[in-house]
């Protein structure tokens, strides 16, 4: 009995779609537009989604594992209110508390933990489905925002935070010009280079990737899945937070409107990123290709001019874009991989059950 | 046929949320100022209409065993076509179209877009192979997007009485939007529980492969319950235009999870294939009493909104316990 | 190595279990020795999984011991099993299919460097050379899922092996695997069978239990039959040990109506599944078809219900021609199927049996805007309760609280309802109690008297010759043998072989 085997050609292609699809991006805008490939846009592509691809880590870490955390949004916007009321003064939204800037990000953290223990909990204590749970999390948070915000928005971080979310790293001349390196481009890469050590490297990554490969098997194997998954949401909800400090220090104010609808940019980059809806694949230099892939028709979008109200379509329409993309890689791999293992069982097994749900 | 001690519970756990809507309605009858008023109730009921016609599409979704979160932004979109297309805007920086079409031309074509809506997700679910909860995540925020684009930002306010009707209409001191809600509901709940559809729905919810070897089309059935999902959005948005009078941006955020929600309180599984129509919009009552109800005692909107989710969230830990997994016997071993 | 001098790993005696309604295992004892490769072999249904889940721990017995490495126990739990050694491989190996060979070998307890970093190239090093201890060649940087079905297995049994098990279960390992495959598997368990590594080989293809098997213990009926060296036994007393010699079995006489044909098929071919099947079946004729699996027999009904592709070639129902490709249109031209895995495909479990009956009839049922007409659906449905002697406390309850037995014939009266010209039955009677089974028989009987043609795909070799006018037997995709009903050469040991293939012997 035949076996169709997986071609090599199309499973290198699959693996590396994210880099043809950056390159391809990179080719349209500048066709489309003379002014955007500038060492300004290009070194600025990054920093201007930076607290995006803080979510895209933690969100790529729960996917890792076959989970969702719909709910990081919302922790960007929480966090990033916290840390507003503790440092602003009274007459720009804050407290009056007047913290330092170390005692706010402290706080900011521990919120972040408390938002990722409080979904891990639910989720493998009570285990209620996460998809409900982390959009329940969101709205519900979202609230949370409105109500302790002061009205329209907390403003004036100060010095640390600027620095991270908007200061510069470093100058160099390219031309006539002098280009000017964001510190949050460096905090980013550096976040997706531990992520990618974690993810790579360590005991606890490589358990994550057997919880989402398998959970089952992985449990048969002394995996301790609960334990794991309860950490890729203290994770995610540490990355909501340190997104928070990111998007704060970047606009200077915090807004009960921070981070909202950015879920869908964050489930699309990781997904074309490779990082699959089922589980157990994919790595982080994906996803930051996917980081970059948002950053470019973010840039490229607005040197266009694009109808403000229209880049939300692009975001919904860039994550059915990558559902898609997964729908058909998955089907795939299923069919060419498992249709031997398959055809043994009983009728209808391997056609009728493949696809929806 | 006798009925036994063991359907009697059965009886009445299927039907408890009935009972505790009764309990939750005689606890505000006493402690409630003004609850019991016919106008109370009028208000009561109104909130719940919109709402209600929402869950009914949720619940027939769920029931075959999808999400469809896309429905408020069916709602949005709906809301903003229909008031482009029918309001001539007044000044400058008002909102609206340059048609001002009759209400009798833009009532079929929102109501074909939320069939079509409904098509284009279901198409994608059942054949494309996609995940149907992000799948209609982003077509909520597809069609969002495309609402805002249309409507500019601005309000479209002024649409015409004869279109407002549904909203704002009365019959006889009744508004028109509970009447057609109750028979929008009390229909649904019947063709689920009679007809052929029904059938087929609680099948494929049920079980997908045994429903194909039963002689039944999944695919079909799942996009027909997507497409009725957001026909009943569009008039949703309808009604709601017509009771606002004025098509905002935001209009009808965070419905989806209330829709959810009321679901899953009123009984049907988020796993398929179980539930009612009744059910679900009970779900919706209990939620609509207990907001009523604790605004009349003055409870602080804050922990209105905190009770409510609350009970949302107990609801959701309830279900999960309960239908944990889809009851199934193994297959005998060879 | 001469195994009757090695020590016992394994010594269950007199184990018995029962279940509501069926006794699955009876008295049975079974010792397994180290460095032993010992089959377990029975007809589906005789206990031999039962057996197994007792030895893992997963049921307690009623009565029995189980002796593993000279400590005795009277209930284990799974933890106990394993650490006592005892490792399970199933047909279907679960594995993390999107991570690597090394990984999946290696998986919680990874080779690190300095800084307490994953080392991959120590991963893949100690990955391999794991493997090679064993004899076994794999390319550790694979995944999994690139893996062939008999690698698969091969890496299960690896696996066991780093976890310390010292008697390996292999349930059906070369089911549907090519010849080249099955011998590296062959050659791979010899190898650590010299290492004293004991195996129970779990098979329903008899020739390899002849091929690679020391001993083999046969079950019937959850009773033990015997365990003998497979060097005093041919095929012809091992599968008369498997079918019985004095079971009294249904005996029916033939409703067939000659010349008047009900199904035709004409070179039926799949590519993968079957080649060249012709066959013609008479209206009330019954018959059989059995083989091994992965013979096509299954692919053949799954294809003709529309559930996967029949491939090219002719099929005619009566004079039509049968263009059927999904159940509803087969349905509407008098095919239907009744599938091996009622719970998963045969029925809606939280729905009542009154909706379960009538989904396949629904159209016929519906009245007004598509509403069912409830008090026709009820006399229909109570009429089949009737008939099919279907034991519910209403048409409400809901299907799944039903026994087994019942649970069919609510299958088989929906399938009955669309009247068909032809009915398809994969493995009418598993699962199913002994006295439900001859309630069966007698819907069977009653439906070929109605001028049904019916196809029984099964295993069940005695029930076939019970009820069936012919048997076919199918080998690699292939229809090889025909057995009439009254023909002397029609014995269970001849079609039991003939479904190894041992007459046609056409192994690649």
């Amino acid at each position: 009995m035949q076996k169709p085997t997986a071609n090599p050609i199309v499973l290198a292609l699959i693996d590396n779609l994210i880099w043809v699809l950056v390159l391809a991006a990179l080719i349209t805008f500048s066709v489309l537009s003379k002014s955007f490939i500038t060492p300004y846009n290009l070194v600025n592509i990054i920093p201007k989604v930076a607290a995006i691809g803080l979510l895209v880590i933690g969100q790529s870490f729960t996917m890792i594992t076959a989970h969702f955390d719909l709910s990081s949004e919302s922790g960007l916007g929480v966090t990033a209110m916290v840390a507003g009321l503790l440092i602003a003064t009274t007459q720009y939204g804050g407290l009056g508390v007047m913290a330092p800037a170390w005692l706010a990000i402290i706080a900011m953290i521990a919120v972040g933990l408390l938002i990722g223990l409080a979904n891990g909990l639910m989720i493998t204590r009570l285990r209620m489905n996460n998809l409900i749970v982390t959009i329940a999390m969101m709205i519900a948070l979202r609230g949370v925002v409105y109500i302790i915000s002061p009205g329209s928005s907390a403003s004036f971080f100060g010095p640390v935070f600027n620095w991270l979310g908007g200061g510069t790293l470093f100058r160099f001349q390219s031309g006539a010009q002098i280009v000017s390196v964001p510190v949050s481009l460096a905090f980013v890469l550096l976040a997706f280079a531990v992520s990618h050590i974690i993810t790579q490297y360590t005991q606890f990554g490589r358990n994550m990737y057997a919880v989402g490969a398998s959970r089952d098997a992985a449990e048969s194997s002394g995996i301790r899945s609960q334990r794991i998954i309860l950490y890729v949401y203290l994770i995610s909800g540490l990355c909501a937070a340190l997104a928070g400090l990111l998007s704060a220090g970047r606009l200077d104010s915090a807004t009960p409107r921070s981070g909202l609808g950015w879920i869908f940019p964050v489930q699309a980059a990781a997904i074309i990123g490779g990082i699959s809806l089922s589980g157990g694949r994919g790595n982080m230099i994906g996803a930051l290709g996917g980081l970059l892939l948002w950053g470019i028709l973010d840039t490229g979008l607005s040197i266009l001019q694009v109808n403000p109200f229209t880049i939300d379509v692009f975001r919904g329409g860039l994550l059915l874009f990558a559902v898609l993309l997964d729908a058909l890689k998955t089907r795939y791999l299923y069919r060419t991989a498992m249709r031997e293992a398959l055809s043994t069982t009983s009728i209808g097994l391997a056609d009728t059950s493949l696809g929806f749900k | 046929m006798r009925r036994s001690r063991q359907d009697w519970i059965q009886f009445i756990l299927d039907r408890f949320i009935w009972f505790i809507i009764v309990g939750v309605f005689i606890f505000f009858a006493f402690r409630a100022n003004g609850f019991l008023t016919g106008l109370n109730m009028i208000n009561l009921l109104m909130h719940a209409s919109v709402l209600g016609l929402m869950v009914i599409g949720q619940a027939i979704c769920l029931i075959s065993g999808n999400f469809d979160l896309s429905a408020e932004g069916t709602v949005s979109l709906v809301t903003v076509i229909a008031a482009w297309m029918m309001v001539i805007p007044a000044t400058e920086y008002a909102g609206g179209g340059p048609w001002g079409l009759s209400p009798f031309i833009v009532i079929p074509i929102i109501l074909v877009v939320g069939a079509a809506v409904g098509w284009v997700n279901g198409f994608m679910i059942t054949r494309l192979g996609m995940n149907n909860f992000i799948v209609t995540l982003s077509m909520q925020l597809v069609l969002r997007g495309i609402a805002f684009t249309l409507s500019q930002g601005r309000d479209i306010s002024g649409t015409p009485t004869v279109f407002n009707w549904l909203g704002a209409g009365r019959l006889g001191s009744i508004p028109v939007q509970l009447i057609f809600t109750g028979l929008v509901a009390v229909g649904f709940h019947f063709i689920l529980q009679n007809s052929r559809f029904g059938r087929q729905l609680y099948a494929v919810g049920g079980n997908k492969d045994a429903a194909l070897a039963s002689g039944f089309d999944p695919k079909k059935t799942v996009t027909l319950a997507y497409v009725l999902s957001g026909l009943l959005a569009a008039i949703a948005g309808w009604m709601l235009l017509g009771r606002l009078g004025a098509a905002t941006i935001y209009v009808g955020q965070g419905l989806t999870l209330e829709t959810v929600a009321a679901s899953v309180i009123g009984g049907v599984a988020l796993s398929g294939g179980y539930g009612s129509i009744g059910g679900a919009f009970a779900g919706v009552l209990l939620l609509s009493v207990i907001d009523n109800g604790l605004n009349l005692m003055e409870v602080d909107p804050f922990w209105v909104g905190g009770i409510r989710g609350f009970i949302i969230l107990l609801a959701l830990a309830i279900e999960a316990q309960k239908f944990r997994y889809k009851p199934k016997i193994t297959r005998a071993e060879a | 190595m001469d195994t009757l001098t090695q020590n016992k790993i394994l010594f269950a005696q007199d184990i018995s279990k029962s279940f509501p309604g069926v006794q699955a295992l009876s008295n049975v004892t079974l010792d397994v020795r180290e460095g032993e490769i010992h089959g377990l072999v029975g007809k589906n249904g005789a206990g031999k999984s039962t057996l197994v889940r007792v030895l893992m721990g997963l049921h307690e017995p009623d009565a029995g011991t189980l002796t593993i490495n000279g400590r005795i126990f009277h209930s284990i739990t799974s933890s106990d099993a394993l650490a006592a050694g005892i490792a399970y491989v199933p047909q279907h190996v679960d594995m993390m299919n999107s991570l690597t060979v090394a990984e999946n070998i290696l998986v919680g307890a990874l080779p690190k460097g300095p800084l307490g970093l994953v080392n991959w190239g120590a991963v893949y090093k100690e990955a391999h050379e794991r493997l090679s201890k064993l004899g076994l060649e794999l390319d550790v940087h694979k995944r999994v899922e690139g893996l062939s079905v008999a690698e698969q297995t091969m890496l299960a049994i690896a696996k066991a092996l780093f976890g310390n098990a010292r008697l390996i279960i292999l349930d059906e390992p070369t089911a549907a695997l090519p010849r080249p495959d099955i011998n590296r598997l062959f050659g791979f368990i010899r190898s650590l069978k010299d290492k004293g590594v004991a195996f129970i080989y779990i098979s329903h293809h008899l020739e390899e239990v002849f091929e690679i098997c020391d001993r083999v213990t046969v079950l019937r009926d959850g009773c033990l039959v015997g365990s003998y060296p497979v060097a005093d036994l041919d095929m012809a007393k091992l599968t008369n040990s498997i079918v019985g010699e004095d079971v009294k079995e249904y005996e029916r006489s033939s409703t067939c109506v000659p010349d008047a044909k009900a199904l035709e098929l004409v070179g039926l071919t799949r590519r993968g599944h079957y080649e060249d099947i012709n066959l013609t079946v008479s209206q009330g004729e019954v018959i059989g078809i059995s083989g091994l699996q992965g013979c096509g027999a299954e692919a053949l009904g799954a294809g003709l219900f529309g559930l996967e592709p029949w491939g090219v070639g002719e099929v005619r129902i009566g004079e039509d021609a049968f263009t059927a490709r999904n159940p509803h249109e087969a349905f509407a031209q008098g095919l239907a199927l009744l599938p091996q895995d009622r719970y998963r495909f045969g029925l809606i479990g939280l729905r009542p049996v009154r909706e379960n009956v009538t989904y396949t009839i629904i159209d016929r049922l519906m009245g007004l805007l598509g509403i069912v007409k409830v008090p026709s659906e009820r006399k229909i449905v109570a009429e089949y309760i009737d008939n099919l002697g279907i034991v519910t406390p209403s048409q409400d309850q809901m299907v799944r609280l039903l026994s087994g037995g019942n649970q069919q014939k609510v299958v088989f009266a929906k399938l009955a309802a669309t009247k068909p010209s032809v009915l398809v039955l994969h493995e009418p009677t598993q699962g199913i109690d002994v006295r439900a089974k001859v309630d069966i028989y007698r819907i069977i009987d009653e439906l070929a008297a109605q001028g049904i043609a019916i196809l029984i795909i099964s295993s069940e070799v005695r029930e076939l010759m019970g009820v069936c006018d012919r048997i076919l037997v199918m080998y690699h995709g292939r229809i090889t043998n025909e057995f009439k009903r009254g023909d002397p050469e029609t014995t269970p040991a001849n079609i039991l072989r003939a479904i190894e293939g041992g007459s046609n012997n056409a192994k690649e």
